[in-house]
């Protein structure tokens, strides 16, 4: 099963106009937290924070609507965002947090819950929402394709970053500059070439573009807490839905990029393997 | 670590009595008492047999930052009390002006642990006070109190056993509103109990059958403060001795893991009680009144961490930039803690740590408690001496070095 276990997929969008105008795709990871917010189902979640200038991801605790659609949108470089938590848990005084986090991140927050080495923290977590994650790139990375790569003096001087159609995006003074994805293999972190999630498959709901159309994000929700909450937010008319195989590219896209993370990882671990290197166990 | 589960070990010599280790407390001790025909003790010694942690050792040349994350791991029944004397050392001897809410944070920390602990003292001392039937009460009530001071310490200070977020220079981070409002609206809740709690415990302490002389001293008191501690220490009165010089008999002085602290060449009692009598007009002595005191004070320290979080302006920064070079000046600091005063000295130079001493609660006490038991029957004895909640983890400080005869080799930990 390369997308892990799931209840339910769809492909969804936020209703809302002030989130559309901000997220990445469809808005759904801003629109949960939202909802969830307001319900009182958490109290505050910890997100990647929007960088500043220098385009470094803050981890940042929010804990009401204004301030997670200010955090919407993806974050290109890493963001320490489990470091959060414990001051999320405690000058921050949240009983019911929420997160948003990398596959990898899932699955380090999941054994925190499963092993008593995080006291009041990791019994505070309510909701895990996942972001699926090829892989990430560390800010040296992103230094030098601005610099090295698309001729930029610094990255500081990028307003824009993005990806799609098959590149990198950096936006200057109104102009894209683009870089094939293929250019940027390499310059990931090491962690990433031998990590085999990619759809979050520990989360409560997992959600990101791949598999549904422009403007909306597909989602699978996992676990109790995850489609409790995902069904409220869709019942508040805060979320609209489609059925998967009503859109196109559909499940069969996803299931293929996560299965073929799998694949090429698995060589790369078995190629560490052989030299003697100690791989993480696969869950 | 705070109920042993060693075999005690009671030895009756043709005129003594040993109490080895005494039971219901931190650490390992022992208790000497020389008795007449009738079971009266007619001299007592009280010696910690607790091995040394060396901690003072362990921080030198090293940052000053590291002094507090070490010395809190002297012991996990009083980590706050260590930690904040250890940061306030270092704050001193590195020439930092905390910011205001850093320290009211400070204050509120310390007030909730110090109520923590002295619930964990009731329920220590339960089996001596507390009626059967009403045991089960008791440990509730112990530990309904407990979960919600506690609670507060995690918040402000990180955790509640090793706090992560007392820093050098302040506080890791100010507590948001929503935090203060939610630890006062705890915290009053938490008032009709806490007065039941103290007015229970003091029922049964008035009702154990004690002799209402038992413990009574008359040495000077040690007490800074009637919450916090000030840091201020008067070095010219204080000495110290080692246990060879002080102990009347060898054997246990070469035995006793604890030197002799002393003010104006004078042993003296630390703790609530002495805090009581010096800044809240208390005035009774001995067993009876120290746990009376113990348990007074809750509310003392109850009223003083509503005070401090009353006064917090959460806006506000609580942590100051600062030079880790340091003075060269020594750093006090001065804390209050359930036991006493708890003194940590620090000197830091090219920013590292050149010297750094722990002079803790229950090392005050250690001499004065011995002589306390002295008057009464010998079974009464350690009624005497958990009415001091002592706890030897960090009062140990000298180094014993030879195997065979136990005799001290070195004791540069101690010197100053």
């Amino acid at each position: 099963m390369p997308l892990g276990t799931y209840k339910e997929a769809v492909s969804a969008r936020s209703t809302e106009k002030r989130i559309q105008d901000v997220s990445q795709d469809g808005g759904i990871v801003s629109a949960l937290l939202c909802y969830a917010l307001d319900e009182g189902i958490i109290e505050g979640a910890v997100v990647a924070g929007t960088p500043d200038k220098n385009w470094r991801p803050v981890p940042t605790v929010v804990t009401s609507a204004d301030e997670v659609i200010e955090a919407a949108g993806t974050k290109y470089s890493m963001s320490p965002t489990l470091s959060a938590l414990k001051e999320a848990t405690r000058q921050y005084g949240l009983e019911k947090v929420g997160v948003v986090t990398t596959p990898c991140q899932t699955q380090g927050l999941r054994k925190a819950q499963a092993y008593p080495f995080s006291r009041f923290v990791a019994d505070k977590i309510k909701l895990i929402v996942g972001i699926y994650c090829m892989e990430n790139f560390p800010m040296a990375s992103l230094d030098t394709f601005a610099t090295a790569k698309l001729g930029f003096d610094d990255l500081t001087d990028a307003s824009k970053m993005d990806i799609g159609k098959g590149k990198f995006w950096l936006t200057k003074d109104g102009e894209d500059k683009g870089l094939a994805i293929k250019e940027t293999h390499g310059y990931e972190q090491a962690g990433c070439n031998i990590c085999n999630d990619y759809v979050a498959e520990w989360a409560d709901v997992s959600t990101g573009s791949v598999g549904s159309p422009d403007g909306w994000s597909t989602v699978l929700t996992r676990t109790d807490a995850g489609s409790d909450v995902f069904s409220k937010a869709v019942d508040a008319g805060l979320i609209e839905t489609k059925p998967m195989d009503d859109v196109k590219p559909g499940l069969p896209l996803l299931e293929k990029l996560a299965k073929g993370k799998k694949d090429k990882n698995k060589k790369e671990r078995e190629r560490r393997a052989k030299m003697g290197v100690k791989i993480p166990t696969i869950y | 670590m705070l109920v042993s589960n060693f075999l005690i070990e009671v030895t009756y010599l043709k005129d003594r009595v040993v109490i080895s280790p005494t039971s219901r407390q931190e650490g390992h001790a022992e208790l000497v008492m020389e008795v007449d025909d009738e079971g009266i003790v007619t001299k007592g010694m009280y010696l910690s047999i607790t091995p040394v942690r060396g901690l003072e050792k362990m921080v030198l040349d090293k940052a000053p930052e590291t002094a507090p994350v070490l010395c809190q791991r002297i012991c996990g029944v009083c980590p706050i009390p260590h930690t904040l004397a250890s940061a306030e050392a270092i704050d001193m001897a590195l020439g930092i002006e905390i910011p205001k809410a850093a320290k009211l944070l400070r204050k509120a920390t310390l007030a909730a642990h110090n109520i923590n602990s002295a619930a964990i003292h009731h329920f220590l001392v339960a089996p001596d006070i507390v009626p059967d039937d009403s045991f089960a009460a008791a440990v509730d009530s112990v530990s309904e109190i407990r979960k919600n001071v506690q609670y507060v310490v995690d918040m402000i200070a990180g955790e509640g056993i090793h706090p992560s977020d007392i820093r050098v220079g302040g506080m890791a981070r100010n507590i948001t509103p929503f935090t203060k409002e939610r630890l006062v609206e705890r915290m009053t809740a938490l008032r009709p109990k806490l007065e039941a709690h103290i007015e229970l415990i003091k029922n049964w302490v008035l009702e154990a059958g004690l002799p209402k002389d038992l413990g009574v001293v008359n040495q000077p008191l040690l007490a800074t403060d009637a919450t916090y501690g000030t840091n201020e220490f008067d070095m010219d009165a204080f000495s110290e001795v080692l246990p060879e010089a002080w102990y009347d008999d060898p054997e246990i002085g070469t035995k006793a893991c604890s030197v002799i602290p002393l003010i104006n060449g004078t042993n003296v009692e630390t703790g609530p009680r002495a805090r009581m009598e010096k800044y809240q007009g208390f005035k009774d002595k001995g067993v009876i009144a120290q746990h009376v005191a113990r348990a007074d004070e809750m509310l003392k320290n109850y009223d003083a961490c509503m005070e401090a979080l009353d006064a917090l302006d959460t806006s506000a920064s609580a942590r100051a930039d600062y030079d880790p070079r340091g003075t060269g000046e020594l750093g006090f600091g001065i804390i209050e803690g359930p036991r006493g005063t708890n003194a940590h000295m620090a000197q830091v130079k090219d920013g590292k740590t050149q010297f750094y001493s722990a002079i803790v609660p229950t090392t005050w006490n250690i001499p004065t408690m011995g002589p306390a038991t002295e008057g009464f029957h010998h079974e009464y004895g350690p009624h005497v001496i958990r009415a001091y909640d002592p706890c030897l983890s960090c009062a140990t400080h000298v180094m014993v070095v030879d195997d065979e005869d136990k005799s001290i080799l070195k004791n540069e930990m101690v010197r100053i």
